[in-house]
């Protein structure tokens, strides 16, 4: 399970190699949480993780604090490698199509678990993209409105209010499923 | 539940790990909330040791794996080139419904700033459609240049190139180099459709000091004339026919006496058609050479205050020099940006794409 860690990163513009090394310990498990649910691919999910660190490390001394945390500033690149690859792989087919074994159920499922997972799967199933999108942001990705704000380039309240009507969409969609 | 509770009853669950609202709409939503996250895919192992093991050593390159350093400003480049076409498109366009810079008012696009002597332009223009091959206009340039005293004689000659190179010719001229009263006018007739390189060339051979012009449309004139040749001719015709069926030696002798006006008015005619050529097919440039105030004729004479006079003479230049700069780098760089904000729109806009 993912630890949503939202506070503000106190690592200097140009951040040193251990200072990246923290940023990727604390962030790497939600990054790939949250490609992982948009690609809905875990192969693809892990180039596209890998790639994202890569490019943070190589741009870590283009990050300025005033324009966000540094955690927003990492989903913010993972979230444009993860579009560009839906783009390239033309994977919308496959977004709106059935999970694969990235949600493969755990073995120590209990039984009515396993099928609330599945009523949920389906109802973000009839999500749009950008809902999807939203969701993972928040859920598997573990980051606050306001930074959710800053990787979406929308305000904070704007946010909230498509946050609030996304899980009232998905609730609605779980009653329908269920 | 109002929108804010919703969130902060989710937001409570996240941190808390568990639903514990007592309302059963939040509760429902806490426990949705939860099962997301719960249901966040996990990375392998593997996977994960493997991208611990690229983060220690700092993400090495693979060989050949750096693109050129030129690619990223491939997408920029392209748009800076495409809005750069569209406005050069634009402007020739706009030019060339604005008369291709025929008109006599256009003096300061080639870079001299000629200023239209106002009402004999205007008044000229209208009723024109402008672009019209047969306008005739008269146009006339006054140009004051200043020179020291000592580069006179070379720029006076240099009057004279200049008028030649652009196909005109010196009507008069008069220079005089001595130090009291130097000074030059010059009279010359340069093709108008050469006179704008030509007051450009002119210009850069001194310090404009003053600069004028007119222009006086005398299409009217030259229709009127033209019309009234070609009747009198047709008339000449008639009256040569009507001579050879002539009857009676007096009728005869009365035709020849009308011959010889209307061959007159045919010669006045042509002559005034030829003349309005000439002073539409030439401008008429006025080319004052000033000595330069306070110039004494030598080189390093030196009070203070000729060199305060100097330094802001050079001062002036200076400024003039970073304003001709500007004019070119301010337009260049808007354009630049407008390019990078539009790949940026665009590349934004096909990542979003993938989500729709």
């Amino acid at each position: 399970m993912n630890e949503a860690v939202v506070e503000t990163v106190a690592l200097p513009a140009a951040a040193p190699n251990e200072g990246f090394a923290e940023l990727y310990e604390r962030t790497f498990p939600r990054v790939y949480a949250y490609v992982a649910s948009l690609l809905r691919d875990r192969s693809a999910a892990e180039d596209v993780t890998a790639q994202a660190f890569e490019r943070a490390y190589r741009k870590r001394r283009s990050y300025r604090a005033a324009r966000g945390s540094m955690d927003a500033w990492v989903f913010g690149i993972a979230r444009n490698a993860a579009l560009d690859e839906l783009r390239k792989r033309k994977r919308r087919a496959k977004l709106e199509g059935d999970p694969e074994d990235v949600y493969a159920p755990a073995p120590e499922d209990q039984a009515d678990q396993a099928l609330r997972r599945e009523t949920v799967r389906l109802a973000l199933a009839s999500l749009s993209g950008q809902e999807r999108d939203l969701i993972a942001l928040k859920f598997a990705g573990g980051l606050s409105n306001g930074e959710i704000a800053r990787v979406l380039r929308m305000s904070e309240s704007n946010v909230g209010t498509r946050l609030h009507r996304t899980i009232t969409r998905l609730r609605e969609a779980c009653h329908d499923a269920g | 539940m109002t929108q804010a509770d919703v969130l902060t009853a989710i937001d409570d669950a996240l941190d808390t790990g568990r639903a514990g609202e007592d309302d059963p709409l939040a509760r429902e939503l806490q426990e949705l909330a939860l099962t997301l996250r719960a249901d966040s895919p996990e990375p392998a192992p593997a996977y994960s040791e493997s991208l611990d093991r690229r983060v220690q050593q700092g993400f090495p390159r693979r060989s050949g794996s750096k693109p050129p350093w030129w690619r990223p400003l491939l997408q920029p480049a392209a748009a800076v080139l495409l809005i750069a076409v569209a406005v050069a498109a634009v402007g020739l366009l706009a030019r060339g419904l604005s008369g291709s810079g025929d008109d006599a008012a256009g003096g300061s696009s080639g870079g001299v700033a000629v200023s239209g002597s106002g009402g004999a332009e205007s008044g000229a223009q209208r009723g024109f459609a402008p672009g019209r091959s047969d306008r005739r206009i008269e146009r006339s340039f006054a140009l004051d240049l200043e020179a020291p005293v000592d580069r006179m004689q070379r720029i006076a000659d240099q009057v004279a190139a200049v008028t030649n190179r652009h196909g005109g010719f010196v009507l008069s001229s008069s220079v005089s180099t001595g130090e009291n009263s130097a000074g030059g006018d010059f009279d010359v007739r340069i093709p108008a459709d050469e006179v704008r390189p030509a007051l450009r060339d002119l210009a850069a051979l001194a310090d404009v000091r003053s600069q004028s012009q007119t222009g006086r449309d005398v299409t009217p004139e030259y229709v009127t004339a033209r019309d009234r040749l070609r009747s009198a001719r047709a008339e000449r015709g008639s009256l040569l026919r009507r001579l050879e069926a002539a009857a009676t030696d007096t009728e005869a002798e009365a035709i020849r006496r009308r011959l010889d006006v209307v061959a007159g008015e045919i010669n006045g005619l042509r002559g005034r058609l030829h003349g309005l050529r000439l002073r539409t097919d030439y401008a008429v440039v006025t080319v004052s050479l000033l000595a330069k105030e306070g110039d004494q004729g030598g080189a390093g004479g030196g009070s203070f205050g000729d060199a305060m006079h100097d330094a802001g003479d050079i001062l002036i230049g200076t400024a003039g020099i970073i304003v001709r700069v500007l004019a070119v780098v301010l337009p260049l760089g808007l354009i630049a940006l407008l390019g990078w904000v539009v790949v940026r729109v665009l590349q934004r806009r096909r990542r979003e794409s993938a989500l729709v």
